[in-house]
């Protein structure tokens, strides 16, 4: 059943799948420090629960944008780090220059109106 | 496209791609859990939600719901086996019947490449012709690149050895046997090196005459036959695998080549004008990257430089229109006419909607039976669908596990499939078909029996499925519609069924219009003997006097289309913009009294009268409606128009079904001829007269062995075919009427079984059985009076398709309709009343204390 009603500090999924792209443009990271960074950069405002992240991560995973593979955490433990592809960094501008396209679209909007 | 590949990567390592995702998600909560104290959350909920973005979690429920429905089945054998028997009764009609429309028309023959092949037939503006002169064959032969080889077939009846009966020989091309892939069961066939003119007569002999003549003995090759007194060295066997082109096989190949030799007076190789009836079959096959239409455009300006040549044998603006070859037709008769040519599917067409609508009514029948079965059965689980309800189950998932319960129409779909080739196989045997008839599904077969089973899942296992899952169980629309589709679907089949049976009461009974108890028919086949118009006159002339020299004939006469033959030559007229098929009857002066065919108006044929012609009563009620038809001028076939002088009562004599079939007699013209039989009537029984018509006959010349028979015999054999017509739509109709018998026995148990409290309340406080039987029927009154009114409607639809084949009955015979209404009501409600009389026994006490 999809969740109609958006529980606080999550955003559209949309949204997510551009964070994780943004945050995994300066080098491959592990799900948690994905979560992690988004949070921290956010000034704390933004959390990714991990019901959103995997399936988000997993989606990406399908489309082709990322690669995972299996390295040694900073606690020592085994775990999946996942790199942008090519074609990651392609999607990633894409949806960046859309955003900025959006968000001026709006807030001239908001500015006139 | 890489996405897909990688989605089947992680279906095919679903069980890794798992772990990996259930590892790195603990990481992810060891991490939190140390960080921020967070509370551990259901981590199975969460991995499948991960999980769902591969996009193969319908497979996991698929299966979850398909195991559920299994077990369903195992827990109630009786249920399963009813349901897959009623729909493979459903889906095999379906099957049976679309499996012989496969095998008769959409399959190809089994021969090299029939794709290839291609069946040119003569058009002009105009007229048609379905045979071509065999001097323009060898021309277009000569000079065709579309075409990478041109095949040639005639048939004939020629005599073997000393016997009565002729068999069929197929005269053949050299290339035919190369071309079409055949093999020979022994010696060797023909090639094209045997057309050389110093050939020694040469046969080839056809699998079955062999086989019952030879006691398929590999010794008769190198022996010598005797076909219509001329000897000839048999070279081989043609495989028993071996179709031809045709939908039967001969007793004997020959080469066209060699027809003189076997056909005294034979000018088939030479005759350019296909005037003697001497044309044949011609084939081609399309050369590596020649299209048909190509092969047309080239047939087309070839016959336009053979007319340059020949400017009165090939027509003006002559066209050899091509159809597919290499599919299952009649060889050998050959038809002309005017317009263009009548197209097989055209008169098929009819039959297939009506054998496809029956069919169709038969599934239906099953679905609405299987469908009130299923919702009854739901109305039984519904405590268990609350259950699911109240511990979260979606509506649509549970819809979608119901839906899957439909298994059963998968499973039907398979008996289906079984028992409609169990049919094909069994009407092949019993018609004799030939060896080649495949009944064996292909994908074609398989495709439709799945299809059918997904529609009829579709059709008895969604609507239900929507309404348990809903938990509605009352009297719904759903359950209205399943019952009336049922009774108008069975009852459709019962009128259908009654017409046909009347039909063929009438028939039986009925007179005709013509004289056939007491009349023999002598076809002596002059065409294949190479006869031209003047022998054939001399040859008829003969025949005729001294047949008339026998004691007990009381007239002669002749046509080209003897009653109830196969022969008929056709014209078509347009009438207020459609276009109707006339018969034409070539026949002498003396034909309508021969045949008893009585005259209404005008008067008769006169001998010599070449521009006069009688029509048929139809044909003038229809053509000129408010006019005196007599004296009309009439154009049809002949350059020139013809005068109607006379008008005569409708007869059925080429169209037994088909009381309107419009005429037209006219004389026969020179070039008839060699066409016509000699038809006769007799004082007395006509039986007796048998031998020495057949003495008289076989005394003019020993080389032409006439067919005789009693035109009586083709009646009787005509009835027997519309009787078991009849009988096949009326079995038909009984299987629908005990199906839907069933579905009223388990709905009105069911409905009992559903309101016995309300029963015993009622029988408490004093109610009579008769209150409660009115109050269980007027819960399916209406909507089986609805069923009722829909059937007849539909079976007056449906009718009209049968218009032709009804033969002279009205499509709204009342008492075909009412028979069969009352017919439905009485067995139905008979088969109601033995769950109701339940509903009278029950004891109030008890029916208060359940549940």
């Amino acid at each position: 059943m999809p969740n109609l009603t958006m529980p606080k500090n999550e955003m559209p999924p949309g949204a997510l799948v551009l964070l994780i792209l943004r945050v995994l443009r300066s080098g491959p990271l592990h799900g948690y420090a994905i979560a992690q960074r988004i949070h921290a950069l956010s000034a704390d405002a933004l959390r990714v629960e991990e019901g959103s992240l995997y399936p988000a991560l997993q989606k990406i995973l399908l489309k082709g944008w990322v690669t995972a593979s299996w390295g040694v955490s900073e606690t020592n433990r085994k775990v999946r780090f996942y790199k942008l592809t090519r074609d990651g960094m392609k999607q990633l501008e894409a949806e960046l220059s859309d955003y900025d396209r959006q968000t001026k679209a709006i807030q001239a909007v908001l500015r006139t109106a | 496209m890489r996405e897909l590949l990688r989605r089947i990567h992680y279906l095919l390592n679903r069980r890794r791609m798992d772990e990996e995702l259930a590892e790195e998600m603990e990481f992810h909560r060891e991490m939190a859990a140390k960080n921020e104290g967070k509370p551990l959350g259901d981590s199975l909920r969460l991995r499948e939600d991960s999980r769902e973005a591969w996009g193969w979690t319908w497979i996991d429920r698929l299966l979850q719901d398909l195991r559920f429905a299994f077990r369903g089945m195992r827990t109630s054998p009786g249920f399963t086996v009813s349901a897959v028997l009623v729909l493979a009764i459903g889906i095999g009609a379906t099957v049976a019947a679309f499996a012989s429309f496969n095998m008769t028309v959409l399959r190809p023959l089994p021969l090299t490449d029939p794709h290839r092949l291609l069946r040119f037939q003569r058009q002009g503006p105009g007229q048609f012709w379905s045979d071509v002169p065999y001097p323009a064959v060898s021309f277009y032969r000569d000079h065709t690149r579309t075409l990478s080889a041109v095949l040639a077939l005639t048939t004939a009846s020629l005599r073997y050895e000393d016997e009565e009966n002729a068999p069929r020989t197929y005269f053949v091309t050299g290339n035919f046997f190369a071309q079409l892939g055949a093999a020979a069961a022994a010696g060797r066939l023909f090639t094209e090196a045997d057309e050389a003119p110093v050939t020694a007569p040469m046969v080839v002999l056809g699998h079955g005459f062999w086989a019952s003549r030879f006691g398929a003995s590999p010794g008769v090759v190198g022996a010598r036959v005797r076909l219509n007194g001329k000897t000839a060295t048999v070279v081989g066997v043609a495989a028993r695998e071996f179709s031809g082109l045709g939908s039967d096989t001969p007793a004997f190949w020959a080469l066209i080549t060699q027809h003189p030799h076997f056909v005294h007076g034979s000018e088939i190789l030479s005759d350019f004008s296909g005037q003697k009836n001497s044309g044949v079959s011609m084939w081609g096959r399309l050369a590596e990257g020649a299209t048909p239409l190509a092969a047309e455009a080239e047939l087309a300006s070839l016959a336009a430089t053979l007319r340059q040549q020949r400017p009165d044998d090939v027509w003006e603006g002559e066209r050899l229109p091509s159809s597919p070859g290499g599919y299952p037709q009649s060889v050998g008769s050959v038809s002309r006419g005017s317009g263009p040519p009548p197209g097989v599917e055209e008169r098929l067409y009819p039959m297939f909607v009506l054998v496809g609508s029956l069919v169709l009514l038969i599934l239906a029948v099953s679905c609405g039976n299987l469908g009130s079965l299923l919702l009854a059965r739901g109305a039984a689980r519904q405590r268990e669908i609350g259950l699911r309800v109240a511990i979260g189950a979606s509506t649509a998932r549970l819809i979608r596990q119901l839906f899957t319960e439909s298994v059963l129409a998968l499973m039907g779909a398979l008996s289906g499939l079984l028992v409609g080739f169990a049919v094909v196989k069994a009407m092949l045997v019993l018609t004799e078909a030939p060896p080649w008839f495949d009944p064996t599904p292909d994908w074609r077969v398989v495709t439709f029996a799945t299809l059918m089973g997904f529609f009829s899942a579709m059709f008895f296992g969604l609507m239900p499925a929507v309404h348990i899952a809903r938990q509605r169980t009352r009297m719904t629309f759903t359950r209205r519609f399943l019952i009336g589709a049922q009774v108008a679907s069975s009852c459709v089949l019962l009128i259908v069924a009654g017409l046909l049976v009347r039909a063929f009461d009438r028939v039986a009974s009925s007179d005709p219009g013509f004289e056939y108890e007491q009349t023999i028919v002598v076809d002596p086949s002059l065409v294949e003997h190479g006869y031209d118009a003047s022998r054939g006159r001399a040859y008829l002339d003969d025949l005729e006097s001294r047949l008339r020299g026998i004691a007990g004939v009381a007239s002669v006469t002749r046509t080209s289309t003897p009653p109830l033959g196969g022969a008929r030559i056709t014209a078509s007229l347009e009438i207020e913009g459609r276009r109707h098929d006339i018969y034409v009857h070539q026949v002498d002066a003396g034909y309508l009294g021969t045949m008893k065919i009585p005259l209404l108006r005008g008067r008769n044929l006169a001998p010599g009268d070449e521009s006069g012609v009688v029509v048929s009563e139809s044909l003038a009620r229809k053509r000129w409606p408010h006019q005196d038809p007599l004296g009309q001028l009439f154009l049809i076939g002949d350059p020139k128009a013809l005068t109607v002088v006379g008008i005569a009562a409708n007869a059925r004599s080429l169209a037994l079904q088909d009381p309107d079939a419009m005429k037209v007699y006219r004389l026969a013209r020179e070039g008839d001829l060699p066409g016509m039989s000699v038809v006769l009537r007799t004082s007395g029984a006509p039986k007796t007269l048998l031998a020495a018509v057949g003495a008289a006959a076989k005394g003019i010349d020993p080389t032409v062995t006439p067919q005789i028979h009693l035109l009586k015999d083709r009646f009787e054999q005509r009835i027997r075919e519309v009787e078991q017509g009849a009988f096949a739509v009326g079995a038909l109709g009984i299987i629908a009427l005990i199906v839907a018998s069933l579905g009223i026995v388990g709905l009105v148990s069911y409905a009992v079984a559903q309101r016995t409290k309300e029963i015993g309340i009622r029988m408490a406080i004093g109610a009579e059985p008769r209150h409660i039987l009115k109050s269980l029927a007027s819960q399916f009154q209406s909507t089986v009076a609805f069923g009722l009114l829909a059937g007849v409607a539909g079976a007056a639809g449906l009718a009209q398709l049968l218009r032709r084949e009804l033969y002279g009955l009205s499509t709204f015979d009342p008492l075909s309709y009412i028979a069969a209404v009352s017919l439905f009501v009485f067995v139905t409600g008979l088969a109601a009343l033995i769950p109701a009389r339940r509903a009278l026994r029950v004891d109030p006490l008890v029916a208060l204390r359940c549940d």
